[in-house]
This record gives structure tokens, C-alpha cells and sequence, in this order.
């Protein structure tokens, strides 16, 4: 039995969960016949754990993270940051609260709107999944059991979303935080898929979708309606793995 | 669109994105000062570019910003030695098809499951450029191969045979070592 070079890539493809059903099944037939591939395979995983535990993720300094907020951030003078040690402490701070500021924008607008309207409650999960992927943690309560995460939400809030285990889909609870839309505080799961996350925000069904719901500003947003609730998942992932998500969470057992 | 409006979209696409962007740059750059100085360079050509982001995948929008300034920074600083990778593509398919046949019990795989994290380094490190960014890409930011592909601006045949040929260098260099 020979491996030949498109096996290889067959089967770092496989590996990586890049092959459709039907090459993934015919490929794993192939595993099965070639023992030198199976140890390729062994091999590989064995790289990928590695890379996966050992190595530290790289993140940016508080410094670079200071000098591209105030990029960012309104200049209501002709000052650059490169002023001066001084201003360069001072306008990082400020810009640190840039996320903060667009969110309360945001919610301004709502609120100004009045609860009767829909149109801005995209934007504010949004900017509430981006402040949340900005601070260092995009959780108030961190554990991948939903044992834990659903009775943090029944002591702090009157609303209590379903919780569902999607570890066999891909979709991996980290835990869960509090997010405030309008003047609801309203409990929102945190989920991984790969290196993305995805938010998932329960509402009162009244602040339910008008109409389509378009991506802002490259993050995918989904709406569905159960019950009493709508739930709304907002993330990075492409449209369709968002779509997967949901479909996976609405077919999900809840936790009992 | 106005400068406020740029800035406001900024803050939501790019930042968030921050540490993918400086992780990427500095396995390019092999050191955290000129991985800083892209970075930076990268967030000023987004924030100039952020009106022709159509929406879509941020993170690899912005990963590719970074990549682009990383190797123009490379191109103006550096030797040229920024490899030729067809000739390098066509050197490594003999090499894969000659060690292809190596099967038994696996001793390789135990000792890549234990390098430590100096060795992994290394020898991700020491993989010529466009192999060790479809690694990285992969491997450690998670990325699928469709992003890689928009990112390294490549097919994805590309991505995938240089994937294969990155980890089986990489797991050549660990296996051997003892």
C-alpha cells in the first residue's frame, strides 16, 4: 500500500475537518486499508496537540494596545499621540474607554427611540460582543457545564435562557455574562467554535426582528424565536456555521 | 464616510482582532519590537481602508492587513532572501514522496507529543515563510482554509499542500530529535 502525495493532503484535510461527508467517509476507508497513513494521521494529531497545549498565545502588550486604541479614538485637538510620554498615558486611557462609549451610544439610541422599536438591537449585541471579545475575559461566569451556567443566571435575573450542551457539534460552552440591551439586563451564553465566539442573547420575544437581519460590520447576527424568548447569536463565524449553530441549539436538549 | 464614523467601525472590526494581528506578525517578524511597529503600521492602513471593508470575515480581513505590512516591512528592511516557493514546493513534493513509507509502531509521534515548547518553537521558526504563516494561520489562530486562502491569497489546493508539507517538516524535525 502506497501514500501518495494527495493522500497526504487528503489527509490533513480530513484532519482538520475541511472534508465534506462523502470524501471524509471514503477517506476513512482508506485510513483503514494503509497503515503508514494511520500513522501519519497519528503523527499529525500529535503535532497539533502539541502546538495546541504548549504554545503560548501570543497577545498584544498593553503598550501596542494603547498606541492603536488612540487611532481610533476622536482627535478634538491637532495632538498625536507621539506628543509625549504624558499624553501618551493620557490618551491611552481615554482611548481604552472607547468600547465602552460606542456601546452607551448605542444604547442612547434605543433608548431614545423608545422600547416599542427594534431596529437597534443588532447593533447593540454587536457592540456588546465586541466589548465583551476586548476585555480580557468575554465572560462573568466561566465553566463548560451547563450545570453551572444556568443556575448562575436563575439567581441574578427573572429571564432564564436554555442551556444546551453542543460539544458533539463543535460548539463549546465557555460560560455565560450579563449584557445590558436598552434597560434589560439580559443573560447571554458564550460558546467557542474553533478560534471564534460565538454570543447568544436571550430577549423577551416583544424586542423580536422586524424584518432580515444584515451583518454589521463583519459580525454575522441570527435571530430565533422560542417561546417567550428570542434568542439572538452573534459572532464572526462565517454565516453559515452561524446558521449550523443555531439550528444545532434549537434541536438541543436544554438542560431538564 | 467621515472620520468619526471610520473610527467608530475601526474600534469594532479591527480591535477586537488585536492579538490575532500581533500574533501573526511576530512569528513573521521574529521579534516583539518589529511585530509591534507592523502592527501598528497594519491598524493605520485599516483605519485608512476601513470603507472598502464590505463586511464579511473581520479577522481575516484584518490578519491579511497585517500580513501584507509584515512582508512590506521585510522587502524594505531585510535581505532578500524571501525564498522562491515553487522551486521549494518542487524540492519538498520528492522529499514527502521518499519518506512516505516509514510505518511501525510510531516512536516519532511520542516524541512529538512531548517537545517541549522551546523545540516546538523552533521548528515552526525555522519553516521557510509561506509554509510557517499556513501553519500558523492553522495551527495556532485556528483559522479554516478558506480563510487561509483569502489571507495568503492563494487556492486552496495551495493551503493544503502547503499545510501538509509544513507539519510534515515540522514533525520531521521533532521526530528526529532525540
Amino acid at each position: 500500500m502506497t501514500t501518495t502525495e494527495n493522500d497526504r493532503l487528503l489527509l490533513n484535510a480530513y484532519i482538520d475537518g475541511e472534508l465534506d461527508p462523502a470524501h471524509a467517509l471514503e477517506f476513512e476507508r482508506r485510513l483503514a486499508d494503509n497503515p503508514a497513513l494511520a500513522d501519519e494521521r497519528t503523527r499529525i494529531e500529535a503535532l497539533r496537540g502539541a502546538v495546541r497545549e504548549r504554545l503560548p498565545r501570543e497577545t498584544a502588550s498593553p503598550e501596542l494596545r494603547r498606541r492603536v486604541a488612540a487611532l481610533a479614538r476622536p482627535r478634538p485637538f491637532a495632538t498625536d499621540w507621539r506628543a509625549g510620554p504624558g499624553w501618551g498615558a493620557k490618551w491611552g486611557a481615554m482611548a481604552a474607554s472607547i468600547a465602552v462609549a460606542f456601546a452607551a451610544g448605542s444604547i442612547a439610541t434605543f433608548v431614545a427611540i423608545g422600547p416599542g422599536s427594534q431596529e437597534p438591537v443588532p447593533e447593540i449585541l454587536v457592540a456588546s460582543h465586541v466589548r465583551a471579545l476586548m476585555a480580557s475575559q468575554p465572560i462573568d461566569v466561566a465553566s463548560s457545564d451547563r450545570h453551572t451556567v444556568k443556575p448562575w443566571f436563575n439567581g441574578k435575573l427573572p429571564l432564564s435562557p436554555r442551556v444546551v450542551d453542543l460539544t458533539a457539534q463543535g460548539f463549546s460552552l465557555v460560560g455565560g455574562r450579563i449584557d445590558v440591551i436598552g434597560l434589560t439586563p439580559a443573560p447571554t451564553l458564550v460558546y467557542r467554535v474553533r478560534q471564534h465566539v460565538i454570543s447568544l442573547t436571550a430577549l423577551p420575544a416583544s424586542l423580536r426582528a422586524s424584518g432580515a437581519i444584515r451583518p454589521i460590520d463583519g459580525y454575522n447576527v441570527v435571530e430565533w424565536s422560542d417561546g417567550p424568548l428570542a434568542y439572538w447569536a452573534v459572532s464572526d463565524v462565517a454565516a453559515p456555521d452561524l446558521e449550523n449553530f443555531a439550528k444545532a441549539f434549537r434541536a438541543g436538549e436544554a438542560e431538564p | 464616510m467621515d472620520r468619526g464614523d471610520s473610527k467608530a467601525r475601526f474600534a469594532n472590526v479591527v480591535m477586537p482582532h488585536l492579538d490575532d494581528a500581533y500574533g501573526l506578525a511576530r512569528w513573521v517578524m521574529g521579534n516583539r519590537a518589529d511585530a509591534e511597529d507592523v502592527v501598528q503600521e497594519a491598524c493605520l492602513r485599516a483605519l485608512r481602508g476601513i470603507g472598502g471593508f464590505t463586511g464579511g470575515n473581520g479577522r481575516a480581513w484584518v490578519l491579511t492587513i497585517v500580513r501584507n505590512a509584515a512582508y512590506d516591512w521585510l522587502r524594505k528592511n531585510r535581505s532578500p532572501a524571501v525564498v522562491h516557493v515553487d522551486d521549494l514546493e518542487a524540492v519538498e513534493r520528492m522529499q514527502l514522496a521518499d519518506n512516505a513509507t516509514s510505518a511501525g509502531d510510531n516512536p516519532e509521534a511520542a516524541l512529538i507529543a512531548r517537545a517541549d515548547e522551546a523545540k516546538l518553537e523552533a521548528a515552526i521558526a525555522s519553516l521557510p515563510a509561506v509554509f510557517r504563516d499556513t501553519l500558523v494561520l492553522r495551527d495556532v489562530q485556528g483559522l479554516d482554509y478558506r480563510e487561509i486562502a483569502a489571507i495568503t491569497g492563494v487556492p486552496i489546493g495551495t493551503v493544503m499542500s502547503r499545510l501538509a508539507r509544513a507539519r510534515g517538516r515540522v514533525i520531521a524535525t521533532l521526530g528526529a530529535d532525540t
